[in-house]
């Protein structure tokens, strides 16, 4: 009687380490259609916090981007000029900076400069909350903060079809 | 005490035989490649000494083949 409930007990430490490894091998993952998840923290050009939240009613493009990757240095000026074409009363661009070091991030905008805010996050919260696969990614979402569309990576191909995509929301209302 | 001992015995074989698992493997996420979007972690971090060495390695070592590249090895090409 002794022996089956130690043998009971060892089965249940048992699953209960194989639940933990497997709740810990699942990422999270964010789709199309579902509320993005909360962003707020500090300002990567430490003038205070930003937050998403804090852009409701606007159609935000929220982009992940870091100093070392080559498609991002590509996409900030094009993202810049979309915000200046559609204008900050409709649209705003929201940038994650994941580099390990502000400084490096704060160099490359020193070189090319972007009107929008970066959010800093070294530690990589938020790429692990937003479900990133890849480098840069960035999430179109609405008035509402529903994310509408995913794109990831960055080529000069992508851009009509981006510029569509913000456009059509503009003017969906949503 | 000695259903406790085996208790733990168990507990610490599952915790080291889990450092056996797949799951533990440590993937390199995307936005962690920081240092492996380093110049210098390139297979060829100068691509035109590279460019040079296999023009070169090619020219003398085509015929050995495995490498690709065309020539007989007379270092003409």
């Amino acid at each position: 009687m002794r022996t089956r409930c130690a043998g009971s007990r060892g089965l249940r430490a048992l699953l209960l380490l194989a639940t933990l490894s497997l709740a810990g091998a699942a990422p999270p993952r964010v789709e199309t259609g579902q509320p993005a998840p909360v962003v707020a923290g500090a300002r990567l050009d430490g003038q205070g916090q930003l937050s998403l939240a804090g852009m409701r009613g606007k159609v935000v493009y929220l982009d992940f981007w870091a100093s070392w990757c080559k498609p991002c240095a590509l996409s900030l000026p094009t993202l810049d000029g979309f915000r200046k074409e559609f204008g900050s009363k409709d649209f705003e661009v929201l940038a994650i900076n994941v580099d390990h070091d502000p400084a490096l991030a704060r160099a490359f905008l020193s070189r090319r400069p972007v009107g929008y805010p970066s959010l800093f996050d070294p530690k990589g919260e938020y790429p692990v909350r937003f479900g990133v696969e890849t480098m840069p990614t960035s999430f179109l979402i609405d008035r509402r903060g529903v994310i509408r569309s995913v794109h990831k990576g960055f080529r000069k191909e992508d851009v009509p079809e981006l510029h569509a995509a913000i456009q059509e929301l503009i003017r969906s209302g949503r | 005490m000695r259903r406790s001992v085996s208790l733990v015995l168990l507990l610490a074989i599952a915790a080291l035989a889990s450092g056996c698992s797949a799951l533990q493997v440590f993937e390199v996420r995307p936005w962690e490649r920081e240092s492996l979007a380093r110049r210098d972690m390139a297979w060829d971090p100068d691509p035109l000494q590279a460019q040079v060495e296999a023009h070169i390695h090619f020219a003398k070592e085509a015929s050995l083949a495995g490498s690709g590249g065309g020539g007989g090895g007379c270092g003409c090409n």
